[in-house]
């Protein structure tokens, strides 16, 4: 592993540099058209997010109910679904990574809030468009087929039979630990600076954790790991089944979002001990 | 004159045109062969970086095992293939989830995830045998706590499914599971060195432009040929870990099929890598 430059003057020469954290509450944000136009773009992202994969979830159920002239192998499968979950956040961060960060979920901007990366203004009104666009995305798939979705489930995370309360939040705490830690690596300053400033591709390995975790927790919640997602779908199916569960689906991500935060934060990028450094720098001087 | 300065000075000039381009480019690397790493390097266990590098191997092979083995538990239970992702999506879940943790772990400890990749690379002098011993312990320990959350989740179907431990199919002998094993993770520790080499680093101008992603789908397509033979090991922390969990006879039986294949799969790709491609032990001698 590549050790830091020793300057002349005894100071490491590194060629990145760590942000400061982000004040709380940053009035002087709220006066320039970036902060809105990023607002929009988590709203249009989360929208088309929950439009295409819920759609998708839909038109499967559809295609492979044998009791209404589908066949058991029809449609695109539950391969097919995780792939239009983890391809989605792909295209749509890959799109939005520069105007709002690309979030397009509230555990991530909750992640990134607890490592000081964003504002609290920012993260509240990133929530609130995340979760009205989840709601028109859903809206829409509804107003296509407003039968076929009532009749299929509405695209709603709940518990599958036969998994536990603690099981379906571990699997949501577990799962979102996954994606906020892959957020994390591909967003670091140092890992930035490794590949010489070019963010190649980084909204690939998002995606494909996306995908990951739905591959494996399909079948225990329908993978919520996202609570706009879960929020959208339950909003506009509005049966008494998905709000049971629905808290599931807010306080697991968030617990995975801390645990990832703190995870990057103090155990990998060590920023306690560095700041313990720079006390003993400053002492010596 | 005047011109063949500005020519000097602009570098055009650079490779003069009575010398052969060929020679003389050999001559002119831009990329260093890093140092064989020192067997024992005390220093390093007083750093950070070494600890973190070991937790780093041990999260990520937690997360690994833990999503592919509930991907296989999640096929098992499904009344039919198509219920579920079927055994595609098992080796995507292999696949893609190395991608993605090599990708976030890279930089903390160069991403093995697997005592068959930490091994090669030992061979190939990249490490030192106390971070090797290190990282492969981690490795274990991250895989049995990664199947053990899974059988939580669900106790009885998990020892009812086979655990998603590895075993060699019927109508293979252990040979034909030992082969499988070697030239899988063959393909697999050759595809990471080629990945990790500083002369392709120099060919992509250092940027590693998504080193990973080969890695990952070597693991994938590896997956799609021997999953049907003994559900694809070459991955010895993955198949203790299921082991260790699921604990019965069959799965001890073959058990030593998914460390020795592995390791010679592993040996022979770092050979192949270091004396044929790279022929780094003869330009050392000159």
């Amino acid at each position: 592993m590549a050790k830091d430059v020793e300057g002349p003057e005894g100071f490491q020469t590194r060629d990145y540099e760590d942000p400061p954290p982000t004040p709380f509450f940053d009035a002087d944000e709220l006066t320039k058209w970036s902060l809105y136009r990023a607002v929009i773009a988590e709203f249009v992202a989360t929208l088309l997010f929950l439009y295409i994969t819920v759609l998708t979830v839909i038109g499967y159920k559809i295609q492979s109910d044998t009791k209404a002239g589908g066949v058991d192998c029809g449609g695109v499968g539950i391969l097919g679904i995780a792939w239009a979950f983890g391809g989605m956040i792909f295209i749509l961060v890959y799109c939005t990574a520069g105007i709002s960060g690309g979030h397009i979920n509230p555990a991530v901007t909750f992640g990134l809030f607890l490592a000081r990366k964003v504002s609290l203004i920012r993260a509240v009104l990133y929530m609130v468009a995340q979760c009205l666009g989840a709601i028109c995305g859903v809206g829409f798939v509804k107003a296509f087929q407003s039968s076929y979705y009532d009749r299929y489930g509405g695209g709603a995370n709940s518990l599958a039979d036969g998994y536990n309360t603690g099981t379906g939040l571990a699997a949501e705490i577990i799962g979102t630990f996954v994606l906020v830690y892959t957020v994390f690596s591909a967003t670091d300053p140092k890992r930035n600076a490794r590949d010489s400033h070019v963010p190649v591709l980084a909204p690939l390995p998002i995606g494909f954790a996306v995908f990951m975790v739905h591959l494996a927790t399909i079948p225990i919640t329908g993978t919520g790991i996202n609570p706009a997602r879960s929020f959208g779908a339950a909003v506009i199916y509005n049966k008494s089944k998905p709000w049971d569960d629905h808290w599931i689906f807010w306080v697991g991500p968030f617990i995975g979002a801390a645990i990832a935060a703190f995870y990057h934060q103090f155990v990998l990028r060590a920023s306690g001990s560095k700041s313990l450094g720079s006390f003993r720098s400053a002492a010596n001087v | 004159m005047e011109g063949k300065e500005e020519d000097v000075r602009v570098g055009a000039n650079k490779f003069p045109e009575r010398q052969p381009i060929g020679t003389s480019a050999q001559s002119d690397k831009d990329y260093k062969e890093p140092p064989p790493a020192p067997l024992f390097e005390p220093g390093e266990l007083a750093s950070w970086s070494f600890w973190r590098a070991g937790i780093a191997e041990f999260i990520a092979t937690f997360l690994f095992l833990y999503i592919t083995v509930l991907t296989v538990m999640g096929v098992k239970r499904s009344p039919n293939m198509c219920a579920s992702v079927g055994i595609q999506g098992i080796a995507w879940a292999f696949g893609g989830m190395i991608f993605a943790l090599v990708y976030c772990t890279a930089g903390i400890s160069g991403g093995h995830i697997n005592p068959a990749v930490t091994f090669g690379l030992f061979l190939a002098r990249k490490l030192s045998l106390t971070r090797a011993v290190y990282y492969i312990v981690m490795q274990c320990l991250g895989a049995i706590c990664g199947a053990g959350v899974v059988k939580g989740f669900q106790p009885k179907q998990y020892q009812a499914l086979g655990g998603g431990a590895n075993t060699i199919a019927h109508g293979y002998t252990k040979g034909s599971g030992l082969g499988a094993e070697i030239i899988g993770t063959f393909v697999l520790v050759y595809t990471v060195f080629s990945a990790t080499d500083a002369k392709r680093n120099a060919r992509d101008s250092h940027v590693p432009i998504l080193a990973p992603l080969p890695i990952g789908f070597a693991v994938f397509l590896v997956h799609l040929a021997t999953i049907p033979i003994t559900g694809t090991g070459i991955n010895p922390a993955r198949s203790l870990g299921a082991a260790i969990i699921f604990n019965k006879d069959n799965a001890w039986d073959d058990h030593w099929v998914f460390w020795v294949g592995p390791f010679i799969g592993a040996a022979l790709a770092a050979l192949y890598h270091v004396i044929v491609i790279r022929a780094i032990p003869f330009k050392s001698r000159s």
